[in-house]
């Protein structure tokens, strides 16, 4: 065939390079709603659910015997079972229905009477359910700070400009897994140099997640996965009653947590069992809730090419991250891994989120650039920052961080790679030099930084673990470095932790270690004029919209 | 895998000699708070509330502890913890605010706050699929039981032990 010059072009567009299948619904290749998907039902005795989603409690595996025992409201279960869900979707969009109002009917449904009210909705529509039902009044962010090496120092700057530039939360995750203390400790101290009171993370195996949280070298963990297939679940080797103990486990040394689920991953993983994605993750979402964990990330996550690939994929994403937020739970809303080749595919993925405002847009937002993320890419990195604050002051729309200054950059940068060396030397860590603290406050990528001895720093991370070194050591290097308002912050933070307030429901803090959470600042969105709006908070709205690219009139030359 | 593996090993090993476990039941009789007192969403949060009745695991009041105690060493690397009390108050406060099945977490982790670091690394890996018997994970039920008179959870692993039987996740049946 002689080709079509249009089409010739068009065919070489970064879209065409996006793989899309049809859907195949026996292996799990389908988004909202499968022909082997059951219909939702309920059956109550003596306050015991002895039927759900068409199974007989004998029928029931781990995970329908799980979320019948603790996950739904059983109180309400057969009223609000008997409902269309039609009408609970209404509720979601009507603002004379309040949040809390609707959670009377949300949080006694099964996983099949969530999905079928899920699938009730439009795009626009789900946007609006986000609106109301986001637990936190004001919506936050969360970056990824990581590098292909591992550097610590880099690690440092990155966490403390990520800090600044308002992330509530940070997640670091390693290129080489002993380098897990390292990596905690140089994001614990970046970030509360950049703004006391960001919480940070370090995703890692369960058992070293939990110890570096036990040793107050993290303060909050996520990457405890769930999974909607029992064959899944026991193949992620953990089984309900495993994860809701370890939840208990991070609970009892305050350690902030929320479990993590997604779309796609029971497909990629071989064990659909020939249901949809989306009745699959309200199966994840109902273990989360019985857990008793107080939120979950969730949207597909890692696995975001598999809902993408088939029709509805997005707007099952933004249900699922809905369907959480439905049943009570803190949301961390995903974007956090690259899908796409095309920039306008790429934007539309978080359009959803970032218009109806979840707990956590992304989780996280690549605060390096995308070969420096060691968690395989995000769909947004820092490249992205400006293109991102033109939305924010576009829509005046909430992203959860702000445009900063260079020179600001600049100083936390270096103070934060400064406060390392200090706090390195203090823990008899093989030393930072001075060349590289310079190089640290003007970096971009791990290329920009001189090269460190790999060994000795494994060594010295295992030593470290070895000696028992906590945050109390931490603080005390600090101190003895004379860096005392990073010393404050680092114990402030492990305070919080004595008291827990930051384990309760999508709890942040601000820079004066106020906890926001559903608890004190819940969403009180219904209708237009009420909840957060930017445009009416001065002090970030300023930080959006005057910055270094806006053009002063005064200033035109006419 | 094998580094995981490796490091994780190493930390277990370490941590049974480490001062950073906790060690055991040594809560100070000055952290008690009175049981019958509920508290609520108007306590929270509770930092900024209810500082004064607040306490670390060895009995300090969180105004006592400042950078100058961590510099002189009068604070021990293991104390800035919460403790089962403080976890009931929060208990209160998610129950309050409707949360119960995330009250009923803080109510199983106010029992573990009494459970050596490494030994509840253990439990928690027993609790995996295919790890134990019946009889070690009931085992473990007793223990929390009688040792660190911990019945929730007691009951989670009892639970556990029965639905793991029908539903084959003890050790040998893979």
């Amino acid at each position: 065939m002689k080709r079509q010059k249009r089409f010739e072009k068009l065919e070489q567009r970064p879209i065409n390079k996006d793989v899309i299948v049809k859907e195949w619904p026996e292996e799990g290749f389908v988004a909202m709603k499968s022909p082997n998907d059951p219909e939702p039902s309920v059956k109550v005795e003596n306050g015991i659910i002895t039927e759900m989603d068409g199974k007989k409690r004998e029928d029931f595996d781990l995970i329908d015997m799980y979320i019948a025992n603790y996950g739904i409201n059983i109180d309400n279960a057969e009223k609000v079972m008997a409902t269309d869900s039609a009408k609970i979707a209404k509720m979601l969009i009507d603002p004379n229905v309040s949040h809390k109002d609707v959670l009377k009917y949300t949080t006694a449904m099964t996983p099949a009477k969530g999905q079928d009210v899920i699938c009730q909705l439009d795009f626009g529509e789900m946007i609006m359910g986000a609106k109301k039902m986001r637990e936190r009044r004001k919506p936050a962010n969360q970056s990824h700070v990581t590098n292909y090496i591992d550097n610590p120092v880099e690690l440092a700057a990155d966490a403390a400009e990520a800090a600044l530039r308002g992330f509530a939360e940070e997640e670091t995750t390693t290129a080489v897994s002993r380098d897990a203390p390292f990596n905690a400790l140089s994001v614990l101290v970046g970030s509360q140099t950049g703004r006391p009171g960001v919480l940070h993370q370090c995703s890692v195996d369960e058992a070293t997640e939990l110890q570096l949280g036990m040793r107050g070298l993290t303060s909050y963990a996520e990457t405890i996965s769930v999974y909607g297939t029992d064959r899944s679940f026991t193949d992620g080797d953990d089984t309900p009653w495993s994860k809701g103990f370890l939840a208990s486990c991070y609970a009892s040394r305050g350690i902030k947590m929320r479990f993590t689920s997604g779309s796609g991953s029971e497909v990629l993983m071989g064990y659909p069992e020939g249901k949809s994605m989306l009745y699959l993750e309200a199966r994840c979402i109902l273990l989360s809730k019985a857990s008793g964990v107080q939120g979950l990330q969730n949207g597909s996550l890692s696995c975001i090419s598999i809902p993408t690939a088939v029709p509805n994929g997005l707007r099952e994403v933004l249900g699922e991250n809905l369907l959480c937020m439905m049943y009570d739970l803190e949301a961390a809303t995903g974007s956090d891994q690259s899908f796409s080749h095309s920039s306008m595919r790429r934007t539309w993925r978080f359009m959803g989120q970032f218009i109806g405002g979840t707990d956590f847009i992304c989780s996280g937002f690549g605060a390096e650039p995308n070969p420096d993320n060691t968690f395989a890419g995000s769909n947004e990195d820092v490249y992205d920052y400006d293109d991102i604050h033109f939305l924010s002051r576009d829509y005046g729309q909430s992203f959860g961080i702000h445009s900063i200054k260079e020179e600001d950059a600049i100083n936390v940068r270096r103070k934060a790679a400064k406060s390392l060396q200090i706090v390195f030397k203090g823990l008899g860590l093989p030393a930072i030099t001075d060349e590289e603290v310079e190089a640290a406050t003007y970096a971009d990528v791990h290329e920009d930084m001189p090269k460190r001895d790999k060994v000795a720093d494994m060594k010295a991370a295992q030593d470290m673990m070895d000696r028992g070194i906590t945050a109390v050591d931490v603080i005390k290097a600090l101190v003895d470095g004379d860096v005392k308002d990073v010393a404050e912050a680092i114990l402030n933070l492990q305070k919080q932790k004595v008291v827990g307030d930051y384990l309760q429901t999508s709890a942040i803090f601000d820079d004066k270690w106020h906890v926001e959470s559903a608890v004190n600042e819940g969403n009180d969105y219904q209708g237009p004029g009420t909840g957060y709006r930017l445009y009416d908070d001065p002090e970030e709205w300023k930080k959006v919209t005057d910055i270094p690219q806006v053009i002063d009139p005064e200033h035109f030359d006419m | 895998m094998s580094d995981i593996n490796d490091l994780v090993a190493n930390i277990l090993k370490q941590v049974n000699n480490s001062d950073t476990a906790s060690t055991g039941a040594t809560q100070s009789s000055s952290t008690s708070v009175s049981d019958d007192k509920q508290y609520g969403v108007k306590d929270y949060p509770l930092y900024e509330k209810h500082r004064d009745i607040i306490r670390t695991p060895s009995g300090k009041a969180l105004n006592d502890v400042t950078l100058d105690d961590i510099q002189n060493n009068r604070v021990d690397r293991k104390d800035l913890r919460i403790t089962a009390e403080a976890l009931k108050m929060q208990g209160d406060v998610a129950g309050d605010a409707g949360r119960k099945t995330l009250q009923m977490n803080f109510d199983r982790a106010a029992e573990l706050t009494k459970i050596p670091d490494d030994r509840l690394l253990e439990m928690y890996n027993a609790l995996r699929p295919y790890r134990s018997s019946k009889d070690e994970l009931l085992s473990i039920a007793n223990e929390l039981r009688t040792t660190y008179d911990a019945n929730i959870c007691a009951a989670w692993f009892e639970e556990a032990a029965k639905y793991y039987e029908s539903r084959k996740k003890l050790k040998g049946d893979k």
